[in-house]
């Protein structure tokens, strides 16, 4: 079933490879290019899935992550990190901050399917 | 993936890296001034960091590797577990070329570059000299995973999964540990790389101080085709989304208009025609906005340049920056990027002194380079300026005279300027020897032919021990420009503003007698300079019957423009107006007529052409033909002895008080007959150029003048515009331009004076203009601002 997923990445080209997947997989996705502008986008709409990744001007992907869970429309919202850190530290900083998963850089699309589809049971 | 889904990331990965990498090198260069802070250091880290996540994603490993061990060592300086010193700097300078090489590989053949850069690896490798520092080894780990399946992390948040999720996510992990294994070998942890370290840096160590990286010239074709980053812009989507909504409303008026055509209502034409003009000025700005780059990405690699270029010469060279965001149409930009280069080199190269030199001459030993961009009517000034040695003007004519291209008795009689404009000819290098950095082939006659081609002018100052300050002048864009338009021989033309200088009009006995012959050339004496004259109808050859004679005219009208620096006056049956015309290149087979620029299309629907003002003062002779031509001493001596001298528009005001300002406030001088003044609120105004213009009557602001007006009919007025908005001056009558070298001397008790002055024999009041407009329209600045 189509779900409606948000992107946030600083990056132009890890944001389309991220969406076109998603796409290509039958989701709409929706684009943010950091912290911030991921709050705008979801002022006025819902989304299923928050696909966001850590390191980003203006507002990271922590910070967007425990924003995003004090908002009660995104409290139960699944949350994945995109993340090249091998860092435990910064790992433990977005489970703290209440995201629901993680993957790791680079991954392929595959890989990007599989935890989507298990974060979003059909 | 598919192949051009591929291709389309490629190219995204390419433009995104070059404009990260070109931030990493000027935050990096930040770093080593010492104004790091860990803003910076984050910065430079999510560049590469970055770059190797996509490039990681995209199959790309070379690359990934490199912007890898690259991110490690960063991750130690951002953590402050080590400090930036001038080692690693340079090495991770390397690095940002390496990566720049490799995209440049990938950009040109479409697959990824061979080259290994061992030495640079092992050079980030051995920089990273924190042991203790470096994270646990990490086994392979799953590429993914739920955070409440993990056991892993301490459990201090301690969320307990139900026992059958584990379960399942166990599976889950195994299932992808080939995966992620695979993955691991191209993208080690830091660990992995310590303990492979020293085998590799055993082999670099010895000429590890300096990494050579370099992609073998073969494998870099690219280097004479633009790379994909220079051909594409990023628009805001809001601005797109503008442009978008404006060609919707454009398509409406269009339909109002073509249905308004067949069913004639005037009324509702009208109401079309207005709307259509209002959103097409609307969607010419917005389109032009989106063609707008700020200076600052030419200027964001001089920070690299000057740094390189100063450790070559063994100079301290300070590069200050002012002005980045100002605004300048792409294909301008694009214009100016090697111009301003190579004059920044100069500057560092021929300008700024050595440290010791600079301690002997009592200067600081860092040298100050001074980049400077901002928009002055209409137009961006962009000022290079540095405190070194300036030119030594001697040198300058000595050489000049050493390639013949003066001779010595022109040398002696030379005054500043015109020495000052040697340095332009071609052939002419001051350097004694040629060195890397300047002087290989493209010298300052290059430069100013390049900013010339773009309707720009070059202007150089010098003081010797004190510095040098190149001062360009360049338009917003070339797509649309102001012109004058004239008629002559039933032919109109449009001649551009940026070459204009002034109209003269004779009319009755000086029309007959003004125009004199010297050596059969004619010539014009204004403000008592000869100014040469060539006729628009006999250069031209344009309708010899209609084309007017000296002597047997009521009116001569002359336009004085601005050719390689030098003024001289083109004679034309009419002046227009002035108008913004569009630029239309002209087809091949009449692209080698010198006399145009280009071609327009006027609001009847007929062809203007453009002139184009040095090919048409080569044309007649009233400029040297070429370059190469030495500087003619006599003819440049109109601008030289103006040194110090100002010109001055005198006019009168409640009648008999003569006034003046300098001519450079003045935009232009109009009348308007009384019917067409308008009220707004308790101020008189005009409507003028599509602006509601506010008339300041100068005399009810002045103390001791009076309101009576010569001629009640009409309103002389002096328009004086800031900003794109303007304001009226009435005054009494308009007198004259002189061009004078005065004293100012103040006033205790003027109100809106800024002094008075003797000016040709009489007392003259200088008006103190800022202060007029302050008060009479304090919305004019506030506005503005």
């Amino acid at each position: 079933m189509s779900k409606r997923i948000l992107t946030v990445d600083d990056a132009a080209t890890m944001r389309k490879m991220v969406a076109f997947t998603l796409k290509d997989a039958g989701h709409e996705v929706l684009e943010a290019v950091d912290g911030c502008d991921a709050l705008n986008v979801l002022k006025d709409r819902a989304v299923d899935l928050v696909i966001t990744d850590l390191n980003m001007p203006n507002m990271d992907g922590i910070e967007l992550t425990r924003q995003l869970r004090a908002l009660p429309a995104f409290a139960r919202t699944p949350i994945i990190l995109l993340t090249t850190e091998s860092d435990p530290a910064k790992k433990m900083a977005g489970r703290t901050a209440g995201a629901t998963g993680w993957i790791v850089k680079p991954f392929n699309q595959e890989q990007l399917l599989a935890i989507v589809a298990k974060v979003l049971p059909a | 993936m598919n192949e051009s889904l591929q291709q389309e990331l490629v190219k995204d990965l390419l433009v995104e890296s070059y404009e990260g990498l070109d931030l990493f090198d000027r935050e990096l260069l930040g770093i080593e001034q010492g104004q790091g802070g860990s803003d910076r250091l984050n910065i430079i880290f999510r560049v590469i960091h970055t770059i190797k996540g996509t490039a990681g994603c995209i199959g790309l490993g070379r690359i990934e590797k490199l912007a890898h061990s690259g991110e490690n060592l960063m991750s130690l300086l951002r953590d402050g577990k080590l400090v930036a010193t001038g080692e690693i700097v340079s090495a991770l300078l390397s690095l940002s070329d390496a990566l720049r090489g490799m995209l440049r590989v990938l950009e040109s053949t479409g697959s990824e570059s061979t080259v290994e850069h061992t030495d640079l690896l092992a050079q980030l490798e051995r920089l990273q000299i924190a042991p203790s520092a470096t994270p646990a080894p990490v086994v392979a780990k799953p590429t993914y995973g739920l955070f409440d399946d993990e056991d892993d992390l301490p459990a201090a948040a301690a969320a307990v999964a139900p026992i059958d999720e584990i379960h399942a996510d166990a599976e889950y992990d195994a299932e992808n540990e080939p995966a992620a294994a695979a993955h691991h070998e191209t993208a080690p942890t830091a660990a992995v790389i310590t303990a492979s370290a020293p085998v590799v840096a055993a082999v670099a160590a010895p000429a590890a101080s300096r990494a050579p990286v370099s992609e073998a010239p073969a494998a870099d074709p690219s280097r004479s085709t633009a790379s994909v980053a220079d051909n594409a812009i990023r628009v805001d989507i809001t601005q797109l989304d503008k442009v978008m909504n404006l060609v919707g409303e454009l398509v409406l008026a269009r339909n109002q208009i073509v249905s308004n055509t067949t069913v004639f209502d005037q009324a509702a034409l009208t109401t079309a025609a207005q709307r259509l003009n209002i959103i097409t000025t609307e969607l010419q700005e917005s389109v032009m906005k989106t063609r707008m780059q700020p200076i600052g990405n030419v200027w964001a690699k001089f920070p690299r340049v000057v740094r390189d270029v100063a450790k070559d010469l063994g100079k301290k060279v300070r590069l200050v920056m002012q002005g980045q965001t100002t605004e300048l149409d792409r294909t301008i930009i694009e214009a100016i990027k090697d111009p301003l280069t190579h004059i920044v080199r100069n500057s560092i190269d021929h300008g700024i002194e050595s440290p010791e030199r600079r301690t002997a001459g009592g200067k600081a030993d860092e040298g100050l380079l001074s980049l400077r961009a901002f928009h002055e009517g209409g137009q961006v000034i962009i000022e290079i300026m540095d405190d070194g040695n300036g030119i030594d003007l001697e040198r300058v004519k000595a050489k000049a005279v050493s390639k013949n291209l003066i001779t010595a008795e022109q040398a002696g009689r030379m005054t500043e300027r015109e020495a000052i404009n040697l340095i332009f000819l071609p052939g002419l290098s001051t350097a004694e020897k040629i060195s890397n950095v300047s002087g290989r082939g493209v010298g300052m006659d290059v430069v100013k032919t390049n900013i010339e081609k773009i309707g720009g002018s070059i202007d150089l100052q010098t003081q010797c021990g004190q510095g040098t300050t190149l001062r360009i002048k360049i338009p917003l864009t070339l797509a649309i420009i102001p012109a004058l338009i004239v008629t002559s021989g039933g032919a109109r033309y449009a001649i551009p503003q940026v070459s204009l200088l002034e109209l003269v009009r004779l009319e009755g006995a000086t029309a007959r007698t003004g125009i004199e012959k010297l050596c059969g050339a004619p010539v014009y004496r204004l403000r008592g300079n000869l100014l040469p004259l060539a006729f628009i109808n006999e250069q031209l050859r344009t309708a010899p019957g209609l084309g007017r004679s000296i002597g047997d005219d009521d009116v001569i009208n002359i336009v004085v423009l601005q050719a390689d620096g030098r003024p001289f006056g083109m004679v034309v049956d009419e002046i227009n107006d002035t108008e913004e015309i569009v630029v239309k290149p002209l087809g091949k087979q009449l692209k080698g007529i010198s006399c145009f620029a280009g071609a327009t299309i006027m609001g009847d629907g007929r062809v203007a052409l453009i002139l184009d003002v040095v090919g048409f003062a080569q044309h007649a002779h009233v400029v040297a033909e070429t370059r190469e031509r030495p500087v003619d001493v006599a003819k440049t001596s109109f601008v030289a002895d103006c040194d110090k001298r100002q010109s001055l528009l005198l006019f009168n005001v409640g009648g008999k008080r003569r006034m003046a300002i300098p001519l450079a406030l003045a935009a232009r001088l109009e009348e308007f007959p009384l019917s067409q003044i308008e009220h707004t609120g308790d101020s008189e105004v005009v409507q003028y150029r599509g602006q509601i213009m506010p008339l300041i009557r100068v005399g009810n602001y002045i103390t001791g003048g009076k309101v009576v007006e010569a001629d009640p009919e009409k309103l002389s007025v002096v328009v004086y515009s800031e900003n794109g908005r303007s304001v009226g001056f009435v005054v009494s009558s308009i007198n004259d331009i002189v061009e004078e070298a005065f004293e100012v001397q103040r006033h205790a008790s003027g109100r809106g004076l800024a002094g008075s002055a003797v000016v040709q024999g009489h007392v003259t009041d200088l008006l103190d203009v800022p202060a007029l407009i302050r008060n009479a329209t304090p919305s004019f600045y506030a506005v503005a601002a």
